[in-house]
């Protein structure tokens, strides 16, 4: 892909100057439902986010199932960072920097694999998967001052699990990671607790011409492109049934809740819906777990999407990859990885009820494929349009013109989408949700107060 | 083998490479559902997600996890999917160009020839001048169909594609979208 969105606009600004400008912007565009066009492709602000809010939030590293036994790892990274996910010999989950404490080289250099050790290739320092540095070649030699206690490999200081999804933190100082979850745990809950979730092999990688925000905003609630975005895939017959209009759904969008948002597509029946799973599927969950509201809003789910800030997102979907085959309730977990302003490489795992049979979890592999994936049906069209966003965005003009995107759906006197007092969970519903932007502005809220937060410094 | 084969074997590379040839060129010229008319009913189609590994371990490719995973139905999906005006990701459509060459026959009968091949694919876009490429080695079985393609100098039955399974050079797909045929 030929990299023609890495030009920073012509400015005699410094780079604090152009933050400043950018995000005092962004303080008086929010007030009108706006965000400036320049934030999703601009050098400064870019290195600002990598700070910021990269290396102040907690962001998500993977799943348990992908390192089941002790010694598995994979490689990961935070913002741009190299990192190390690994399972060590007492069963501990770590978050290893993947750089040697002597030079700096990589220690861990395969995507995946399973080792006690993670020997350097420069010198051949070597490390336990605990991180410990056990072996410094003629140590007595020439290292006889070095004290092996304080040279481990560096490690994310704060590293949490919620139900199986592992987030770590890189600032010093970090609040608990269900606090900063916050009400997103209520619909967490619905699909990792209720539900014992697997990652299916290795997740898709691909690198795509667009900011990380972009999707990140997409998926934060933008309910409102489906009928357009995605007519090709609607109109051949697949995807959810809510989306091709065979089943008649209420979509709430859930926003301010901690800075996350969802999307929840309800179907009023008296069937039992959980996201098209079928019967024998269903009798595999922890039907116990939930709150008795939780439970409802699980058994009337058709789709459900959502993001944690600041780049998970995730759609759980009942749905087909072939009109003529059964639905199956796919899940997508995506983490937009930030590579360059209006540069990003997408990560894309697919997740299955661990207890259904190994058919199950193959059909609902392909079908999350055939929808979400690099290769997706409905994806493949997203990544079309957002295509070029980065130059609008990086251009002299929308400088000039000091250029903005429109978040203000939904605001007018005879708006659609109304606060559902009703609703059992936390957050503020919207009823017709694809009718509001408050969930998009939500992201953008939070992503100005990261950015501006200067105790974070 | 026998001296008397050989004009058969030169024959039937000649024949394979042909229907290579051509099945690529549907996909080049945006004729997606003659190449779909190529493939059996039973196609197995498989493109695994590739990881980096260490030497040692027995394969990089995954058993599990696909970037495509397809069979007859679902290449009939994609194919006319890939043909609506709604199809954002191939509207304006990129520009292909396969290159398919090494093609190497490792077991033929009478009905079924195996054999593996190299496939470049040279992806343009818009105004791009650097184009995106797609680079992988492909195992195919072709199966004698009377629905087949067969080139003008072949008596009886053409060829299907039964089996693909795309082992790619990237473990990172460099352009933005899988929405061709590999």
């Amino acid at each position: 892909m030929s990299h023609d969105s890495e030009r920073s606009i012509s400015s005699d600004e410094s780079d604090p100057q152009q933050i400043r400008r950018l995000l005092d912007h962004m303080a008086e565009a929010l007030e009108q439902n706006e965000v400036p066009l320049e934030i999703l492709n601009n050098e400064a602000i870019y290195q600002r986010e990598l700070s910021q809010i990269f290396g102040q939030t907690w962001t998500y590293i993977g799943h348990v199932s992908e390192i089941p036994e002790p010694g598995d790892y994979r490689q990961r990274t935070i913002g741009e960072d190299p990192f190390i996910f690994t399972r060590d010999e007492n069963g501990e989950i770590r978050v290893l920097f993947n750089s040697c404490r002597h030079r700096g080289a990589n220690v861990c250099r395969a995507e995946k694999g399973n080792t006690t050790h993670f020997r350097c290739p420069y010198h051949g320092w070597t490390y336990q998967n605990t991180g410990d540095l056990v072996g410094v070649p003629q140590k007595g030699d020439g290292f006889d001052h070095l004290d092996a206690d304080d040279h481990s490999l560096h490690e994310a200081p704060h590293v949490d699990e919620y139900n199986g999804l592992v987030f770590a933190c890189i600032a010093p100082d970090a609040q608990p990671l269900e606090e900063y979850l916050g009400g997103a745990t209520w619909y967490l809950d619905m699909y990792f607790d209720l539900i014992d979730m697997e990652v299916i092999g290795d997740p898709h990688r691909w690198v795509v011409d667009a900011d990380w925000k972009t999707p990140t905003e997409n998926f934060y609630g933008d309910n409102y492109h489906v009928p357009m975005g995605h007519k090709s895939a609607i109109d051949v017959g697949i995807g959810s049934e809510t989306a091709t209009g065979e089943q008649e759904s209420e979509l709430y969008g859930i926003a301010d809740c901690d800075g996350h948002a969802f999307s929840v597509y309800q179907i009023e029946s008296e069937e039992p819906m959980f996201w098209g799973h079928p019967e024998e599927v269903v009798e595999t969950f922890n039907h116990d777990v939930l709150s008795p509201e939780q439970y409802e809003v699980a058994r009337k789910s058709g789709v459900t999407l959502g993001s944690i800030f600041p780049n998970l997102s995730f759609i759980f979907l009942g749905g087909r990859d072939d009109p003529n085959k059964d639905p199956v309730g796919t899940f997508c977990l995506r983490q937009w990885q930030p590579r360059g302003p209006g540069e990003m490489e997408v990560w894309n795992w697919i997740l299955a009820p661990a207890d259904a049979s190994t058919e199950y979890k193959e059909r609902v592999y392909e079908v999350g494929m055939s929808t979400f994936s690099v290769s997706g049906n409905f994806e493949a069209d997203d990544i079309g349009i957002w295509d070029g966003i980065d130059e609008a965005a990086g251009s002299v003009f929308a400088e000039r013109v000091e250029a903005t995107t429109q978040f203000t759906m939904g605001t007018g006197e005879e708006a659609a989408a109304t606060v559902d007092d009703d609703w059992a969970g936390p957050g503020t519903a919207y009823a017709n949700g694809g009718l509001t932007d408050e969930n998009q502005l939500d992201f953008y809220r939070t992503w100005h107060e990261t950015m501006v937060n200067e105790g974070a410094e | 083998m026998q001296e008397d084969q050989i004009p058969n074997r030169v024959t039937l590379q000649h024949e394979c490479e042909q229907f290579l040839y051509h099945a690529a060129a549907l996909l080049d010229d945006r004729r997606l559902n003659e190449w779909h008319e190529l493939v059996t009913d039973d196609i197995s189609y498989r493109v695994p997600i590739r990881t980096t590994r260490e030497r040692a371990s027995d394969t990089e490719f995954s058993d599990t996890s696909y970037h495509m995973k397809e069979d007859w139905d679902t290449l009939k999906v994609r194919t006319e999917r890939m043909a609506s005006d709604f199809a954002w990701s191939e509207d304006p459509p990129s520009r292909t160009r396969r290159q398919v060459s090494n093609v190497r026959i490792t077991d033929s009968s009478d009905d079924e020839i195996e054999l593996t091949n190299n496939l470049v694919i040279v992806q343009s876009r818009k105004s791009e001048t650097e184009p995106d490429l797609l680079s992988m080695k492909r195992h195919e079985t072709l199966r004698r169909d009377e629905d087949g393609y067969a080139p003008e100098w072949i008596n009886g039955p053409g060829l299907k594609l039964a089996e693909r399974e795309v082992l790619l050079d990237h473990t990172v797909i460099p352009t933005s979208s899988l929405s061709i045929i590999l």
